[in-house]
Order: structure tokens, then sequence, then C-alpha cells
């Protein structure tokens, strides 16, 4: 029995748990391969029309996957580890899914609430039984994966370049190098660096959201819009740049409250599409190095 | 203090008229027009939806009234609508429209008793006692179920009437007479008048007119600008129809959510049983019981980029290719363009008429065979 892993969304974020926990079962599985034209193009095919980019990424990774795996995995991720929400589409994945490629053999769709380690136990157990695990085997791969997650670092925090710029925007859009066309190689050409919300810590996030009148609870607002104040407060970069996808519903918001409280500061928005147009986004990338 | 708060279906009504009970100033901003939005667009960013914009506007017109409070209602869910307070606070405030806000969270996120402190800072100002402001409330509530009634009792005989048109005249007459009542007795008044209006008018009931169910995000369905009028358009095209989520459904399961009380109505149903924010899985059950009990189709609402629908889009998809359901998605965004509208949602009424009548047809067609054939089968033996 093959499990497949789609490599799209949060994969980035969580990467160490899912491979650890995998291995340690001994569970056949494929993790496919980086995002390319091909599945790309197998996404827009099998995906509702008004998803964004990550989404239909997310979606030819899967119907990829589909052709050689018994199962592939949907989870219906519901709260992050601090009790986020993230987007309504993630609480629907495995229907957009099974609407998408008419398929429904997804694995995980169960809500996982991430902020409660016991529900999310007992779904991992509830799905391992199902392609035949053990219950021992389980907990001692879980315990090494939640390690491997804890211990491991994230993001990037580049020193020695002129420039150096908050890259804000969704792990998937920034890690993935095919949806934002190669843009980290793009920037260090043009001789700036990048600091990624991951190395501000929580505390520093939690005193710059002080002044808003309602406690944000989306977990990608949370991780761009408070870093993004901080570091402009303590004066560690020179300019802001957002990757972000079209029609992105979090986004809209998100960068309007930057922009609001960013008067006279550099910010460039990315917007990502299907269209790979190349040249539009070099001369951006080439005019906002100009402001910095 | 005074009051204001954005468009949403009738609310402006009802809210004028508890306000006005209970001595507290309100300002009505004017019902939402081209214009308006054109205004809100323009200091909204791109991407967010359609009914950010009118709020906007709303809200800048009231500024320009002379309000000075806004209440805002505001959620934790995963929908954009719970962040519409900070990002409209955000930007009133860099255009210089000082306002104060109140924000109306549900409980479980700032607490009960903040709720309160915040709902007692709403009726400070009022000249009434506070036994007085709760039954004010309370009869509030039962205008918007009476109305509500009405309104939903005009929808389903808009299919039946002789003379077409009569369903709508009351309606708009009823909302006419309720925006310009004094107090809450006068407005109940004026409901039961127009619901014996009603009752007056002649209908045909050996008709089969079309029953669809108007399905869709909450805003798009009550506030009638959003979805360019489409009760008045299905009345004159007399079609009989229904729709679960109003502005009562929505304050009830509030109310009833945020409190753990029971009696909220729960579906479980298996195309998408997990609430993912917003009203996407109402709408997905509203999708299965059109197959369940017979309705002829289903026209879904939203705004362009609203994230939960474009889930239930994609189950509404499948079920379309799976069952014999007719579901017609219309997505709306600032641009105007109400002749593209209409024409898509006549064809598909057209579409449904036709196969109605051919399945009719058929259903006749059977019906004589097996009458002039087999008369021992219809008898049962």
């Amino acid at each position: 029995m093959k499990i497949g892993i789609p490599g799209g969304l949060l994969y980035y974020k969580y990467e160490p748990f899912i491979r650890t926990f995998f291995n340690e079962m001994g569970v056949d599985t494929e993790y496919s391969v980086k995002s390319n034209k091909e599945i790309l193009d197998l996404g827009i095919r099998n995906c509702v029309d008004e998803a964004c980019l990550p989404m239909k990424l997310f979606h030819g990774h899967t119907a990829k996957l589909q052709n050689t795996c018994d199962f592939t995995a949907a989870p219906r991720l519901m709260n992050c580890e601090f009790g986020e929400s993230i987007c309504p589409k993630f609480h629907g994945l495995p229907e957009l899914i099974s609407a998408g490629t008419g398929k429904s053999n997804q694995l995980f769709t169960e809500p996982i609430y991430l902020n409660d380690q016991k529900k999310l136990k007992k779904v991992l157990k509830k799905n391992c039984r199902c392609i035949g695990v053990p219950d021992v085997k389980i907990d001692k791969a879980y315990q090494y994966a939640m390690e491997n997650q804890r211990n491991t670092s994230f993001g990037i925090k580049d020193s020695g370049y002129r420039h150096r710029v908050f890259l804000a925007g969704h792990p998937y859009n920034i890690y993935d190098s095919f949806a934002n066309l190669n843009l980290l190689q793009k920037l260090h050409n043009l001789d700036i660096g990048v600091v990624t919300e991951e190395r501000v810590c929580r505390n520093e996030k939690l005193k710059a959201m002080a002044g808003l009148i309602k406690r944000p609870y989306w977990l990608f607002f949370i991780h761009n819009f408070a870093p993004a104040i901080s570091l402009m407060q303590r004066k560690e970069i020179d300019g802001i740049v957002y990757v972000s996808s079209f029609c992105c519903g979090t986004d809209s918001i998100t960068i309007e409250m930057i922009k609001n409280r960013a008067a006279g500061f550099p910010v460039l928005v990315l917007k990502l599409d299907e269209q790979t147009g190349e040249a539009g986004y070099n001369t951006r990338l080439e005019a906002f190095r100009e402001v910095l | 203090m005074k009051i204001t708060f954005p468009h949403i279906g009738d609310a402006h009504l009802i809210g004028r008229i508890f306000f006005t009970e209970i001595g507290i100033d309100i300002i009505t901003p004017h019902a939402n027009t081209e214009k308006g939005l054109e205004k809100g667009s323009e200091v909204s960013p791109d991407e967010i939806c359609l009914p950010f914009k009118l709020m906007l506007s709303n809200l800048m017109e009231a500024y320009k009234l002379g309000a000075d409070t806004v209440i805002m209602p505001a959620t934790m869910g995963p929908c954009r609508l719970g962040e519409y307070g900070e990002l409209l606070k955000s930007i009133l405030d860099r255009k210089g429209y000082s306002f104060q806000w109140v924000l109306l969270d549900s409980p479980n996120s700032i607490g009960k008793q903040e709720l309160l402190r915040r709902l007692a800072n709403v009726v400070s100002g009022s000249n009434k006692s506070l036994p007085g402001i709760l039954t004010a409330l309370i009869r509030t509530y039962k205008i918007i179920e009476k109305l509500e009634k009405l309104e939903q009792k005009a929808h389903i005989l808009a299919g039946y009437e002789k003379k077409k048109g009569e369903c709508k005249k009351v309606l708009t007459s009823c909302r006419r007479d309720l925006a310009q009542a004094s107090g809450i007795s006068q407005a109940l008044k004026i409901i039961r008048h127009h619901r014996c209006q009603l009752g007056e008018i002649t209908f045909d009931f050996n008709k089969k007119p079309l029953h669809i169910l108007v399905t869709g995000e909450i805003f798009s369905m009550i506030e009638p600008f959003a979805n360019h009028h489409i009760e008045e358009l299905l009345m004159d095209m007399s079609v009989s129809f229904e729709k679960r989520v109003t502005l009562r459904w929505w304050i009830r399961r509030t109310i009833l959510r945020s409190t753990n009380l029971k009696g909220s109505i729960n579906l479980k149903k298996k195309r998408l049983p997990y609430d993912i924010g917003g009203y996407a899985k109402e709408t997905v059950e509203d999708g299965e019981l059109c197959v369940e009990k017979g309705y002829d189709g289903v026209i879904q609402l939203f705004p362009v980029g609203c994230m939960p629908e474009i889930v239930a889009k994609a189950v509404f998809s499948k079920m379309m290719k799976e069952r014999e359901v007719s579901i017609l998605t219309v997505i709306y965004d600032e641009m105007g363009g109400e002749a593209g509208y209409i024409t898509r949602i006549e064809a598909f009424i057209d579409m449904l008429n036709r196969r109605k009548s051919l399945e009719q047809k058929k259903k006749r067609e059977i019906y004589n065979r097996k009458v002039k054939g087999k008369t021992h089968v219809l008898s049962g033996h």
C-alpha cells in the first residue's frame, strides 16, 4: 500500500514532522517532486476555477500522485499551534480535492487541531490504523516526529548583502521556487538579503500587535503583519517584499494593514498567478532595488 | 452619541425602530447606490470582497451625516468578516473619519463580561431602564420574525398569483411603511396590515410554478443591492422560491452558538460535514435539501473571492456531475453589468421550466400507458 504526500501548501512548514512520522512507521510513501509546469497544468485542469495558485498546485501534486498511490494525504487543518485559524479553503481541502480530481481516496480528512495534541494524535491513529500500522509504532513515530519538528530551525536571515528586506508571504509562496519564479535567487542577485517571519520571536510579534482593536485570528495575518511592524520599528530592514497569490482572501486584508502602518516605507507586493510572465516580474524587482 | 451601522438587508429598518424606541440617536446612511460603491472601491483594497466596499461607503456617508459610533458584528471564524472591523478602522482613521468602534465579538474570544460591557456602552445613552430595553429587544426580534414570515410567504406565493406583481407590491409597500414607523407597536401593526393584504390577493393554485432554493453567502443573500435585486427578478418571473439564510436565522445562530445553548439547527450531512467558516456548510446543505425535497433547482450567490463559498462551489460541481441537480452559480463583483446577470438567471429559469414540463409530459405518458394497458397494476392486483 502506497501513500502519496503532496508537496504543497503547509508541507513546507511541517516537512520534518511529516517525513519522520512516515519513515518511523515504515509505511511506503511517495513524496511528490518539486512543482513544475506539468503539475501546474494538471492542477488548473482539476481545480475549481476561483481557487488561488497554491491551491491549484496542491491539486496538481495530488492528481499526479493519484496515478501511482492508493491513498493521498489531504489534511483538514483547522487550527495551528496557538489556535490560529487558516483560510477556509484549508478547512474544506478534502472536499475540494475530491470534487476536483473526482477520486475520494484521501487520508486525514478529520479535523486536525494542532493546538490540541490529544486530538491530533487521535486523528493520526485513526487514519494510520486504516492503512495497517499498529498503535505502538504510531506512538513512537509521533514522538520522534514531534521532536524533529521542534528541533528543526526554519526561516532565512541573510547577512552580508547591501540591503535587507522582510520577505513576507505564506510559506508555500516563499519556499516554492516554481510558484514565485525563483524569487530568493533573484533577490540575492540584486544584492538584497531577506529575513523571514520565523526569525522574529513570538514575544516580539505579540508586542507589535498591541495596537489592534481585536485579537487577530489568522495564522498568516499574525505571521506577516506582526513581524513587519516589529522589524520596521527596530529598523532592521530597508523594505518589505510581500509575495501573495492572486485573489488571496487573507492577504487582501494583511497587505492593506501593513501599508496603512508603513507610511513612506518601501513595500513591494508581488502577485502570483498561473501566468508565468517573468519579464514584468524582474523589472519590478529591479525598480524596487532602485527605491531601496 | 450617534450610532450607525452598515447596511445589511433590512437591518437598517429594524435597527432604526429599536434605537428610536429606546431613545438613542441613530443615523441611517442612504441605501446602497452605484456611486457609493465607486467611492468605497476607491479607498478599499482591490481584492477584498464586495460587502466590504459597500460597508466602507456606508460608513463614510454616515460620518458626513453626523454619526460618531459604529457597531460592527465580528466573528472569530476563518472568514474575512471577522477582520472587517479592524481594516475598516484602519482605513477610515487614515482618511480622517474618526469613529468610535464597538465590535460585537463572539463571547468565546473576548469573554462574556467584555461583550456585556460593550453592549452596556451602546445603550448607556438610553432614557429607558434595563427591563425596558430588554423588552424592546425582544419585541424587535418579534418584528424581524414577523417580517421574515411575511417575506417567505410572499416569495412562495409569487409563483401562484393570478395578476403578476401583487406580492412584490405588498412587500415594497411594507418596507416603505416600516421606514416611516415611529415605534415598535406601529411597526408590528404595519406588518399585520400587510399580511392581511397578502391574504386578499387571488391565487391560482392549479398552477405549477418552479420551486427553487436561493442560497449562498449571507450578505449577497439579504442585501438587495449586492445581488442586483434577484428577489424581485424572480418574483417577476413567477418563480416561487425560498431561502434559509436570513437575518433572523443569523441572529439565532450567532446567539445559540455563542451561548452553547442547544436547539441550534445542526444537520450533519456527508457532503461537507464540518463547519469551514462563513456559510459554506449551509449552502451545501441547501444543495442536498434540493435533492431530498424535490426542489427544481438552486441558485448560489456569492461575491467574487469569497473563500468559503468557493469550497461550496467545488462540492456543487461534483454534485452536478453525479446527480440530477441543477445549480446556477452567480458571482457578483463591483462591476454593474446587470443585464448579463439577468440573462443568465432567465436562461436558467427557462431551462428549468422546459425540463419540468418535459418531465410532466413523460409522467403523463407513462401514466396513460399504464392506465390503457395494465389497469390492474394501478389498482394493486
